[in-house]
């Protein structure tokens, strides 16, 4: 199972680029895709779901070119995109199974696919109600189940905790963590700690550019030595910040905590352990 | 004051939508046509065999009167739907937090409705202008003869328009296809209503009359007869070399009317005000809520997870019949349950009426009744934001597309099984066969409007016009047998739903490919 984007780029009008020459070969497991909003990302995501075509490049899936044969594509994705919407007079049962009719699948186990999916997902007492009346997160849960429906080999998540509390964002780590076992899972995201408890490779991205791309230790390696702590007034805060690239600030009482990163050690400051947000920062701020 | 952004910022975000610049071409082309071109094979105004010499004041006229009456009815069309904008995007939630009173926000709507008319009557006027210099019969050109009417009659029915369009919107919330149907009506009914007593001139809305009038008497002065009861509204095509032609120098409207036309506008701007109390203030969703019954959403920790390697396995299945009940469920869904009692009643009609009634007339506001339903067809994905699971389907074209056009094509059918079923007893299978390649068009026609402009509102004013044109009896618009019936319609018929099919898989082909 190979995924490779070659060179690709889509450009919207004149010199207005949502990706420009982004090349990167995805393999079996999580990538963790994080950027600014406006990156790029889900202009990615959509291209590799055959959404959206690119201007340029090519998107090569286990030597098939997707591009000029989307559908090859299409049999064996599961994409859940971060805007979308529901049919609000059809219930889950009835979306979902119009869902795999979409994707070219059912059988006599559709029934019992849907059911398991909407018991796994805390779907099955509202089965039967309209999507309409759901909340925010519960949509969201029967977008990640009309992901699943397809035994996907690629799998597509553009934000996928949106809406979720923190049990339901537990929830779908483990899941990811299984489908990631046997298929390609790509997650995007501009919150860190969304990924970076499960990607076992990171991309960074900005301005429509790979800026970034390897293990998470990697990457971390990139920051190492330069992250630091410090306190000082909290009325000298603003001046700090535009003096240093700061990651995070706690105010208490008169006092700032701040960690942020420099090249070299100032006074009074500690070394920290860097983690995959300072990584990130650094990265997208310094390039 | 708040009402001039207010305005200022509805009026930009509708004219920057595609379809005014869709209803503004097809409006210019229509307008093109008010006042015929010298050699044209056809007549709009006429009164008996007469019409005016074109100088200033027929034009001016004659195209005011059009305008009034084109801009009344694809005009309400056009720009009903600025609340549901406002609730869709939940702009109208963050207004109702907001001082904006129920009364400043909807006469906003309405000045913002009424502007964007007035644009498309302004350009219409320049390019009725345009064409009398075109057309020159060497009369002198009279800016205030083509001015006045316009300031007098259509204007004042424009603000009208533009304030039953939020009317409506108010009293008839979210059920649209009320909107349609209660508009349809209406229109119909002031369109019948012919006043000819000057004391009732002051009450047509439209205002069209008391010209029409001082028209028919100036050639009944002109023919000594008084058999004049034959002026037409509408394009009616030949009896070209009849032709003859009059002098008409326009008019002095009475006081009382000019009076009249003012007061038509004011009791408009006084309805807004009264209609105040009835406007939901973006709270729809609290008594949808109260509607349904509550869903215990569950918070606790549930056992229940989901193992990847234990579900169970789908096999491939292409067929499209799984699609088609979705399709289906979809479009009987849309809209309120009890309007398929009007539905039934509908079909009872076509059962029960003599054939002639139930197939011109009781068939095509039937069909019209759907109007919300299949105008949605092609947009329907885009409006729910479902275009991502569509767009990303397998084979979306062949299995997803056609689908769509079957189940809506079974709706209109299925809708006109009475009237089939007598045709076919008294073996009418020309018009059987008209009846169902015309529901299958209107699918057809439906999903290629739906595609080119990415919006419905195209098809809704272009199905309003054809049916009322078809209720009016003019036959060029027929496209269900009801009028002429000849063995070349449903060849015609058949290939207009090829043409549109090419359209529309060619156009939704490209979509796909270059999104």
């Amino acid at each position: 199972m190979k995924l490779e984007i070659q060179n690709v780029s889509k450009r919207y009008s004149g010199n207005k680029y949502g990706l420009e020459g982004f090349s990167i070969n995805i393999e079996k497991g999580i990538l963790g895709l994080l950027g600014p909003n406006g990156a790029g990302k889900s202009t990615l995501l959509k291209m590799i779901a055959t959404v959206s075509k690119p201007s340029n490049g090519q998107i090569i899936l286990n030597k098939n070119n997707v591009i000029k044969d989307p559908n090859y594509m299409r049999k064996q994705i599961g994409f859940l995109p971060q805007d979308f919407g529901v049919y609000p007079n059809l219930n889950a049962f009835e979306f979902l199974k119009y869902m795999a009719a979409m994707k070219g699948v059912g059988g006599k186990h559709l029934n019992s696919k849907i059911t398991e999916l909407l018991e796994g997902l805390n779907l099955m007492d509202t089965a039967h109600k309209p999507i309409g009346s759901y909340s925010g997160g519960m949509k969201q849960r029967i977008g990640i189940a009309q992901a699943l429906l397809n035994d996907p080999k690629v799998l597509i998540f553009d934000e996928p905790t949106v809406g979720l509390d923190p049990e339901e964002r537990m929830r779908f780590r483990d899941l990811i963590h299984q489908l990631a076992n046997d298929a390609i899972v790509i997650l995007s995201s501009h919150i860190v700690s969304d990924i970076d408890t499960v990607a076992d490779k990171v991309a960074i991205m900005k301005n429509g550019n790979l800026l970034a791309y390897g293990d998470q230790e990697e990457l971390i390696n990139n920051v190492k030595g330069k992250v630091f702590e410090t306190t000082i007034d909290k009325n000298t805060l603003n001046e700090f910040k535009q003096n240093h690239l700061v990651v995070h600030s706690l105010i208490k009482g008169n006092s700032a905590i701040v960690r942020f990163i420099s090249q070299q050690q100032p006074d009074g400051a500690l070394a920290q352990q860097p983690t995959l947000e300072d990584a990130y920062l650094y990265t997208t701020k310094t390039s | 004051m708040y009402i001039f952004p207010l305005i200022k910022y509805s009026y930009l975000q509708r004219v920057r939508n595609y379809n005014f610049l869709i209803t503004l071409c097809a409006s210019l082309a229509v307008a093109y046509t008010f006042v015929p071109a010298p050699d044209a094979n056809y007549s709009t105004i006429r009164i008996v065999d007469y019409v005016g010499h074109y100088n200033s004041a027929w034009f001016g006229y004659v195209s005011a009167i059009m305008s009034s009456l084109f801009l009344s009815l694809v005009g309400f069309y056009l720009i009903n739907g600025g609340i549901k904008i406002d609730i869709q995007t939940k702009v109208g939630q963050i207004i109702a937090t907001t001082k904006v009173n129920n009364s400043t926000y909807l006469f906003s709507k309405v000045i913002s409705g009424f502007l964007i008319l007035l644009t498309i009557l302004g350009i219409v006027l320049i390019m009725n202008i345009a064409l009398f210099h075109l057309y020159n019969e060497n009369f002198p050109f009279e800016i205030f003869q083509f001015i006045k009417p316009y300031l007098i009659i259509t204007i004042p029915t424009l603000f009208c328009i533009a304030v039953l369009a939020v009317a409506f919107e108010v009293f008839f919330r979210k059920y649209i296809i009320l909107q349609n149907i209660g508009f349809f009506f209406l229109f119909s009914f002031l369109m019948l209503s012919s006043r000819t007593r000057e004391d009732y001139f002051s009450f047509d809305m439209l205002g069209t009359q008391i010209v029409m009038n001082k028209m028919e008497n100036q050639v009944r002065e002109l023919t000594q007869g008084d058999r004049i009861k034959e002026l037409s509204i509408g394009y009616v095509i030949g009896n070209k070399n009849a032709t003859k032609k009059f002098h008409f120098n326009g008019m002095e409207f009475p006081y009382s009317f000019v009076i009249s036309r003012i007061l038509w506008v004011t009791l408009g701007a006084l309805l807004i005000f009264l209609i105040t109390g009835f406007f939901h203030r973006f709270s729809l969703n609290e008594k949808s809520v109260q509607k349904t019954p509550k869903i215990a959403i569950k918070t606790g920790i549930t056992n229940k997870e989901i193992y990847i390697s234990g579900l169970s396995k789908l096999t491939t299945n292409f067929s499209i019949l799984p699609l088609l009940k979705t399709e289906l469920l979809l479009l009987i869904r849309k809209g309120e349950k009890w309007f398929w009692f009007i539905n039934t009643i509908g079909m009872l009609l076509l059962a029960i009426l003599p054939l002639e009634i139930a197939h011109q007339f009781v068939l095509p506001i039937l069909w019209f009744s759907q109007v919300s339903r299949i105008s949605e067809l092609t947009t329907k994905e885009f409006t729910n934001k479902v275009h991502y699971f569509a767009f990303a389907s397998f084979k979306p074209l062949h299995r997803l597309l056609i689908s769509q056009l079957l189940a809506s094509s079974i709706l209109l059918i299925f809708l006109a099984i009475p009237l089939l079923a007598r045709l076919i007893l008294v073996s009418n299978f020309i018009a059987l066969s008209s009846i169902i390649l015309g529901g299958i068009f209107l699918v057809f026609l439906a999903a290629a409007f739906g595609i080119i402009t990415k919006g419905k509102k195209l098809f809704e004013i272009v199905f309003f016009m054809i049916t009322y044109i078809n209720i009016n009896k003019i036959p060029f618009m027929d496209y269900f047998g009801a009028l002429s019936q000849n063995n070349f319609l449903p060849i015609k018929l058949t290939i207009c739903i090829l043409t549109l099919g090419s359209v529309v898989f060619c156009i939704r082909n490209y979509q796909l490919k270059t999104s």
